[in-house]
């Protein structure tokens, strides 16, 4: 339970850490866009680049980020099986069998189709999940929105709807760590035996767990309520979010590299695209 | 007298190896004699419900050893289970774990684990629920149906229902009113006379302590600071104030009168032997004062 690190806030004090949330929402969106249209061999390689220097900027550990990619090593073996497989290729298959035929083509995209995935996933941890602590997120994202108040859109609501859930993942999370150790004190085994029985083996984790979380959100309205909470209007923040100088440097960098993309795309010496 | 459990050198850390890592016990050699109550104190933080997580093998220590009745009880882990079975936990609040359809099937959880026949189940959850003193009739109630202090007795009777040779409790009676404190902590004495069981328990009430138990651990920052008797350990005020704890206030009572000149003899740290020195002194003579 506790290994989950996917999508946890890490605090410190790197420069990723001291960008502005907001800023770093808009240049995770830069970024993404940079991964999805980087085109060739060459992007690619200024994609991974890229992305090392932020991983370590962050001043995570590696080996932290690196097992952010556990969970998704499914996908990426799916990825590389599909494109090695199913593309096809001009000129000689490298290797043929069955109806399967392996191009060059087909491998070298494999491989840049499991890059693309690890390094999406790598680089918008280190740039927003392990740098970002989750109330900074949701009030980014509130004060990103808030034009959206114009046309009355409950922003301030979504965003407190989202602060409050994901204030409340740990603590869920140790509830549960609590009743599973309550359920082995007894005897409960959840690592061995057949599949059928590690599922049954969750209801008695998931009926305490619901009973108390219900039990949690009726006293969280009522202590909000006891403390006039009537909504977004007229709220001022205790912490209020200012850019600096140093954020539109990132801003300028990130627009710079989206840009260095392209032209690579376009004006790359070595043609291999897929 | 013999130890039960013993915790030899034993080093526990949270998260190891993340930014969050944190020692919560650092090098811990207590033992728990047989047949004994033995109180665990300290103030919040001090690695109590860490430790007794430890005895039952909920969590294994990142150095040292856990021994039940001189033997590593993580030699073979994958038995480990039959472990939990001999030193049976109850964790804090647990009424808050209950989750099955009725009182009884909940109380009968640990006894089908351990692949006991229904009836030899049935015999079990009838004498662990008779012992808690939760009637015949609360059984087929569902659990979410019972009043707070009958949750508690139904959650502490599911690991009675094991026959634990050791029983460990992490604070029993927190947020029960005086005379549920009493009876569940009594409860626990009875189970140490009846089944010549030892019984753990970490409170944060120096009465109580000194009511119901044998011997004391007190623990402060992740370190044992004190064991031994309860009236060798509330002795020593002065050490126990420095691990942000108080005496009994009945000891406190008796040590200003000695200081002014009562001839009480040391280490009374209940009402009852207290009153019952006083009593004696103004029966003598009667010019105590």
């Amino acid at each position: 339970m506790k290994n989950n690190t996917f999508g946890q806030y890490f605090p410190g004090n790197s420069l990723l850490h001291r960008m502005d949330p907001r800023m770093k929402l808009i240049v995770t969106i830069l970024y993404i866009v940079m991964i999805f249209c980087a085109k060739n061999v060459l992007s690619f390689a200024f994609l991974l680049l890229l992305t090392v220097f932020l991983i370590l900027i962050s001043r995570i550990s590696v080996r932290i980020v690196l097992r952010s990619i556990r969970p998704i090593i499914f996908i990426v073996l799916f990825t590389v099986v599909f494109n090695i497989f199913l593309t096809g290729g001009t000129g000689e298959p490298l290797a043929a069998f069955w109806i399967f035929e392996i191009y060059r083509e087909g491998i070298v995209r494999a491989i840049l189709m499991a890059l693309r995935v690890i390094i999406l996933i790598t680089g918008t941890g280190v740039l927003l999940t392990y740098t970002t602590s989750p109330i900074a997120l949701a009030d980014a994202i509130e004060s990103l929105l808030g034009p959206l108040k114009k046309i009355h859109v409950p922003v301030h609501e979504f965003a407190m709807m989202m602060t409050i859930a994901l204030r409340f993942i740990p603590t869920l999370i140790e509830e549960t760590d609590r009743i599973m150790s309550a359920l082995k004190a007894r005897g409960a085994d959840f690592s061995n035996g057949s599949i059928v029985k590690r599922v049954k083996a969750l209801i008695p984790i998931l009926i305490p767990l619901f009973v108390s979380a219900f039990k949690r959100a009726e006293e969280l309205a009522v202590a909000m309520e006891c403390r006039c909470y009537r909504g977004g209007e007229g709220r001022t923040k205790l912490h209020v979010l200012h850019y600096r100088f140093s954020d539109f440097v990132w801003l300028f960098f990130f627009v710079l590299f989206l840009v260095s993309v392209f032209l690579i795309n376009a004006f790359s010496p070595i043609k291999i695209a897929y | 007298m013999k130890n039960i459990l013993e915790l030899s050198h034993v080093s526990y850390l949270y998260s190891e190896k993340t930014p969050f890592e944190m020692q919560a016990l650092h090098d811990v050699s207590v033992g728990f004699e047989e047949g004994c109550v033995t109180g665990i104190i300290g103030h919040t933080g001090s690695g109590k419900s860490t430790l007794v997580q430890m005895l039952n093998g909920l969590l294994r220590p990142s150095e040292g050893q856990v021994l039940l009745n001189g033997e590593d009880i993580w030699r073979k882990p994958k038995e480990i289970t039959s472990v939990r079975y001999r030193v049976g936990l109850v964790m804090q609040y647990p009424e808050y774990q209950l989750f099955d359809e009725t009182v009884r099937a909940d109380i009968g959880f640990a006894p089908r684990n351990m692949g006991l026949s229904e009836k030899e189940t049935e015999e079990r959850v009838r004498e662990a629920a008779e012992f808690v003193g939760l009637s015949e009739s609360l059984l087929d109630k569902s659990p979410f149906d019972l009043s707070g202090g009958q949750k508690r007795r139904a959650a502490i009777a599911g690991v009675l229902a094991m026959r634990p040779e050791v029983l460990v409790l992490d604070e029993p009676a927190a947020g029960l009113d005086p005379r549920g404190r009493q009876e569940i902590l009594g409860r626990l004495q009875e189970y140490r006379r009846e089944r010549r069981a030892s019984v753990i328990f970490v409170s944060h009430s120096m009465e109580d302590m000194a009511h119901y138990c044998d011997r004391l651990l007190v623990l402060n920052h992740g370190e044992v600071l004190m064991q031994g008797t309860v009236s060798e350990i509330f002795c020593d005020a002065e050490k126990i104030r420095s691990a942000g704890l108080f005496v009994p206030q009945v000891a406190t009572v008796a040590d200003r009168l000695r200081r002014a000149g009562v001839p009480l003899p040391e280490g009374l740290c209940t009402v009852e032997s207290v009153s019952r020195e006083l009593l004696s002194l103004l029966g003598k003579g009667g010019n105590a004062q």
